[in-house]
């Protein structure tokens, strides 16, 4: 008997109605940066993983899509899983990433080393997954931009200051830059590389 | 409801919802992620052969398919029309292979799939309109090559695109450009709203609904974020306006709608009509009349005709 399949977690009840709800939730949370919108599936994640980076990375990554995990997210639990529902090669390095997927309370120095793309091919670019424990809309940020009627208000428990900078750097690459999704385990938000953040 | 649709001749499952396969419709959404964080660039896609020739809208069909899902309601308008071939045989296409509801009504639809027009109803945060492009390089008449204009687009350089307007200017006395007006995104990307006409390009700027955009043949998704800017290109001294007319439709009698010329004999008569179906019909429901209705009196020109 094979252990390591016995052990898998199930992956989406129905894959083409599931990744479809999980994608419109992720296409509505880009096209409006910092709304949130509450995860539409119930699902299981591995250990490493949350419910909301889980079902992010089973609708958007496949043998296509380069995913990266950070130290504290790199279980074998979470390696096995995400090759066995998304096939999707797993790197070891930062810079090859397409989803670079990593806990709040990491190490986040990583985040200068994704790829922003190029002038010519801006969407050549990483998507960072942050899993954080909660989001809200407090406004500990007032965000602007295009997705934005007047302003959005964002809060997320524990962001380091140093998260912020990167940001405003980030922003000034732009059209090159990396796009952000928080993802909580039952609710998603995200930062596009448009979103100008005014820290309060 | 079913994830795989059904041949109906012996139940064996013939393809997936809404007709791409699983591993195509990552890749658009992958792509549309990337339209949505950069308004107003084209994002190359692996745009597949479908089961509909290029030009009738295989770039808004694959971006429908990977949007769509069993609880919207989708509307295809062709030139603004619920009830001509393109709109009809798309809306059937989604109905067979997704079994989603279909309106021809703007206010009910979730989904609008669209070619050369936006709806005359303003549309809401909770809708997504999409487009169908045949060419969406606004350079391409200008610079033939593709290395050339993504160099123009990363280094922002759209003098070219201002020179074609002042052309316009110099021969016409005016901007004679009146379909594919090419707008300013954001302040950095030009970009082709698809041949609508200009009358339509103050509709995109700071809409609630989100905008996607899919070209089949050419191979490039791009979009614009709800409440984004949206300017079209002009001169001071020239600034954009969109086109007025003396004429009301004849049905409805609106003189807000953009309308469309219909031929109705070869003595030179003719007569206007709303091209977007819906509104003019909303518009009829209401009380509204133009004075070609069938429910008008006869005008005196016209009495004598039919006397004849």
């Amino acid at each position: 008997m094979n252990l390591q399949t016995s052990e898998l977690l199930p992956g989406f009840d129905h894959a083409a109605f599931d990744s479809n709800a999980v994608f419109r939730a992720l296409l509505d949370a880009m096209s409006r940066p910092g709304r949130i919108y509450d995860l539409p599936v119930n699902i299981s994640a591995p250990d490493g993983l949350n419910a909301a980076a889980t079902a992010t990375l089973l609708a958007m990554a496949d043998m296509d899509t380069t995913v990266w995990l950070s130290k504290s997210c790199s279980t074998k639990a979470a390696g096995d899983h995400l090759k066995f529902h998304c096939g999707c090669p797993i790197s070891t390095d930062v810079k090859q990433a397409d989803f670079a997927v990593a806990r709040i309370s990491d190490d986040l120095s990583f985040v200068t080393d994704l790829a922003v793309g190029n002038a010519e091919y801006p969407d050549q670019s990483a998507t960072l997954i942050l899993m954080v424990d909660e989001i809200s809309d407090s406004p500990s940020m007032t965000l602007k931009g295009p997705g934005i009627k007047d302003t959005h208000s964002l809060a997320i428990k524990n962001l380091p200051e140093s998260f912020h900078r990167w940001r405003a750097d980030n922003h000034h690459l732009f059209p090159c830059g990396v796009d952000v999704i928080f993802a909580s385990p039952t609710q998603i938000a995200a930062l596009s590389r448009t979103t100008r953040i005014e820290v309060n | 409801m079913e994830q795989t649709v059904k041949n109906p001749a012996d139940g064996t499952s013939a393809y997936n919802f809404a007709y791409l396969d699983e591993q195509t419709k990552r890749m658009i959404r992958r792509a549309l992620l990337k339209a949505v964080a950069i308004p107003g660039y084209q994002v190359p896609f692996a745009g597949r052969e479908m089961p509909m020739p290029y030009g009738w809208g295989t770039g808004g069909v694959q971006v429908t398919a990977a949007v769509i899902g069993p609880n919207d309601t989708l509307k295809v308008i062709d030139q603004g029309a619920d009830d001509t071939t393109n709109a009809v045989s798309i809306r059937q296409f989604f109905a067979k292979t997704a079994q989603v509801a279909t309106t021809e009504k703007t206010a009910e639809a979730s989904i609008i799939q669209t070619r050369h027009r936006i709806p005359e109803k303003e549309l809401r945060e909770d809708q997504v309109l999409v487009y169908q492009v045949p060419i969406p390089e606004p350079l391409r008449f200008l610079e033939p090559r593709e290395t050339e204009t993504r160099k123009m687009h990363a280094l922002e350089e759209y003098g070219l695109m201002h020179v074609k307007l002042y052309e316009d200017i110099a021969r016409h006395g005016h901007i004679a450009t009146t379909y594919a007006y090419p707008v300013m995104v954001d302040d950095r990307y030009v970009m082709d709203p698809s041949p609508t006409p200009k009358f339509d390009n103050p509709k995109m700027n700071d809409m609630a609904a989100l905008q996607l955009f899919g070209a089949g043949r050419e191979k490039r998704i791009y979009a614009l974020p709800p409440y984004t800017k949206v300017k079209s290109l002009d001169f001071d001294d020239h600034p954009f306006e969109v086109q007025t007319w003396e004429d009301e439709c004849g049905m409805c009698g609106a003189r807000d709608s953009y309308l469309d010329e219909v031929i109705l004999d070869d003595q030179g008569n003719r007569m206007f009509v709303c091209s977007d179906t819906d509104y003019c019909a909303e518009r009829q429901e209401a009380g509204h009349r133009g004075p070609q209705h069938h429910d008008q009196p006869l005008s005196n020109s016209k009495r004598e005709k039919a006397a004849e």
